[in-house]
């Protein structure tokens, strides 16, 4: 079962987190804006990289990034993870008004991927793409945010308590626990 | 200047204070009553890390900042030093005469009572131009179980905490000593304690002086 | 979720989930933590009580989340009630281990008090007797912190204040917490 991706949102509406293992192949008919026709697969966002993890299955071509590759692909990474904070925010809002303050939205799917949602009653917002055909991550994430974040981002006296532009949340422990947990479910 | 007291040792009735119509005061309380009681592990990590937040104001150093954590710890030791041995069953309820059963009593008695456990280990230094020293080793100090410290202040030991309640203990049985914390876990695969910490003791010449002249009679 | 339940919730909670410490080395540690700002800022109580306020909303800031992961809530209170049972219930059994009371709403339901029977990092604590520390100083002033702190993070401005403390010859330690607004939740910016 395929993970492909990771974001974290919080409370201020700006990704403090974002992580990718896997880059679906892409449809024939669409292409990228970047040139290389793939992400590196273990790219993060630049100003932020600790620790590089090793690519797992690499189906696709990966070229060798040159700077401005680099610059555009990080900016497509901070376009999609607004892409996607729009969608859910979205759609979360359109939940609670049709059923109700209690309702809650826990995923969607298209034909390329499913992406699941969980929110926590502190607006801290995780989401996570995989495969179409997975199961409720909704658990999934439950324990991320108690066995991970909480436990390495919030218990951390050195992290601030506001993470803005992620300052804090790319700590050595809680990536590390992440890509154990997340490569333990593919 | 206030001392706000935790105080288990006697201090005299002072007039002046107003106590609830109970007239429950905390003298009615018993001094065991609150001995195996137990708290949140997270209430102390945050009270802690609120402590080492508020001391790292205003240092110059790191060395400022540990030195802060040792004055605060200080006084801690001494009042312990008291309730502890008031504890002890009758027979052993002596203050510790000489160096060994002093650092016994720490590693022992202090350590079971903080932290629910033995200390793992008491040295004596094995450099022979600094008999006055002697190490508590603890594999995984309580209070450095949340603290991850960033890379530039790596030399920086929460656990100065500790070593200033050490230094109380050491200093109220009247055994003056310097008590320092020093990582020596490395951080590398397979070490099995990454977190040990060694508490470095270093008695006044005068107490070693005593020692030599007590061991002699 | 009823006040019993919630109860039985946080017992079950303390005794399953949480690691403990000894209480004193806590009663201890918070001791020395107010000793020593009564001594930086001199005996000027009043500073002393905003300075224990703000390290409380420090560590309220973090500790909801905390109280989040190990109460396993997933949902808000629906209410102003239900959050006060579930503070006195469940967050202060699986902090400190009390179960403090919740009385004298008032009739709009936004003002509670809560009332500490027992509390342990006051063991032992007797106040300076120069004059000033038992009109000016409450003691245990960062729990007023720590809620503000922890409710604010999930969208809840209160305010939270003593009004008795046994340490000032009060027969009981009370505090009033009062709900100002419930805060709105951020919008992203706009693109356009």
């Amino acid at each position: 079962m395929q993970v492909y991706s990771f974001y974290i949102f919080d409370r201020h509406t700006e990704c403090i987190y974002s992580k990718s293992w896997f880059t679906p192949p892409p449809p024939a008919s669409s292409s990228l804006t970047s040139p290389s026709t793939s992400r590196p697969q273990s790219q993060q966002p630049a100003p932020h990289a600790s620790s590089v993890t090793s690519p797992p299955v690499a189906s696709l071509v990966v070229a060798p990034p040159s700077a401005a590759a680099l610059k555009r692909s990080k900016q497509k990474k901070d376009d999609d993870a607004k892409l996607i904070f729009g969608t859910v925010f979205s759609l979360r809002n359109m939940v609670r008004k049709l059923g109700g303050e209690d309702d809650a939205f826990i995923a969607y799917r298209t034909g390329q991927y499913k992406l699941h949602y969980y929110e926590t009653p502190t607006n801290l917002r995780f989401a996570l793409l995989t495969e179409p055909g997975a199961l409720s991550m909704r658990n999934v994430l439950h324990q991320i945010y108690i066995n991970l974040w909480v436990e390495y981002v919030v218990k951390n006296p050195l992290s601030p308590v506001e993470h803005k532009g992620g300052e804090g949340v790319r700590n050595e422990m809680f990536e590390m626990g992440l890509d154990k947990f997340i490569r333990g479910l593919m | 200047m206030s001392n706000l007291q935790p105080a288990k040792g006697s201090s005299k009735d002072q007039p002046g204070l107003r106590y609830p119509t109970s007239g429950k005061t905390i003298y009615h309380r018993p001094l065991n009553r609150t001995k195996a009681a137990e708290l949140s592990g997270s209430s102390f990590a945050y009270l802690f890390s609120e402590m080492v937040g508020y001391a790292s104001k205003k240092i110059e150093s790191i060395q400022d900042l540990e030195k802060r954590l040792n004055v605060q710890g200080h006084p801690i030791g001494l009042k312990l030093l008291d309730l502890l041995l008031y504890r002890e069953p009758t027979r052993s309820q002596t203050r510790p005469l000489n160096i060994i059963t002093l650092l016994h009593f720490i590693k022992i008695n202090v350590w079971q009572h903080l932290f629910g456990r033995a200390a793992d280990g008491l040295e004596k230094s094995s450099d022979p131009s600094k008999p006055d020293e002697y190490m508590i080793i603890d594999n995984e100090p309580l209070v450095n179980r949340y603290i991850s410290v960033p890379k530039d202040m790596s030399q920086l030991n929460c656990a100065a905490y500790v070593a200033g309640i050490i230094e109380g203990v050491c200093d109220g049985s009247a055994f003056p000593a310097r008590v320092t914390a020093h990582s020596v876990g490395k951080q590398e695969e397979g070490e099995m304690w990454p977190g040990r910490t060694v508490f470095l003791v270093k008695f006044a010449p005068e107490v070693m002086e005593r020692e030599g002249y007590l061991g002699k009679s | 979720m009823s006040a019993n339940k919630a109860a039985r919730v946080g017992e079950e909670i303390w005794k399953g989930r949480i690691d403990k410490v000894n209480a004193e080395l806590v009663t201890l540690t918070y001791g020395t933590i107010v000793a020593q700002l009564c001594k930086d800022f001199e005996a000027d109580y009043v500073e002393v009580n905003k300075q224990l306020d703000r390290m409380g909303y420090n560590i309220g800031l973090r500790l909801i989340e905390d109280y989040l992961a190990k109460s396993n809530t997933m949902r808000r209170c629906s209410n102003f009630r239900e959050t006060a049972d579930m503070i006195a219930k469940v967050g202060f059994k699986i902090f400190l281990n009390i179960t403090p009371t919740v009385t004298n709403w008032t009739s709009d339901s936004k003002q509670f008090s809560l009332v500490f029977e027992e509390n342990p990092l006051a063991d032992f604590v007797e106040l300076p007797d120069d004059g000033r520390a038992q009109d000016e100083l409450w003691y245990s002033n960062i729990f007023c912190g720590v809620l503000r702190g922890a409710l604010e993070m999930v969208q809840m401005q209160v305010e939270a204040h003593f009004i008795s403390d046994v340490l000032r010859g009060n027969d009981t330690t009370e505090m009033r917490v009062s709900l100002i607004r419930y805060i709105d939740d951020e919008l992203p910016p706009e693109d356009d």
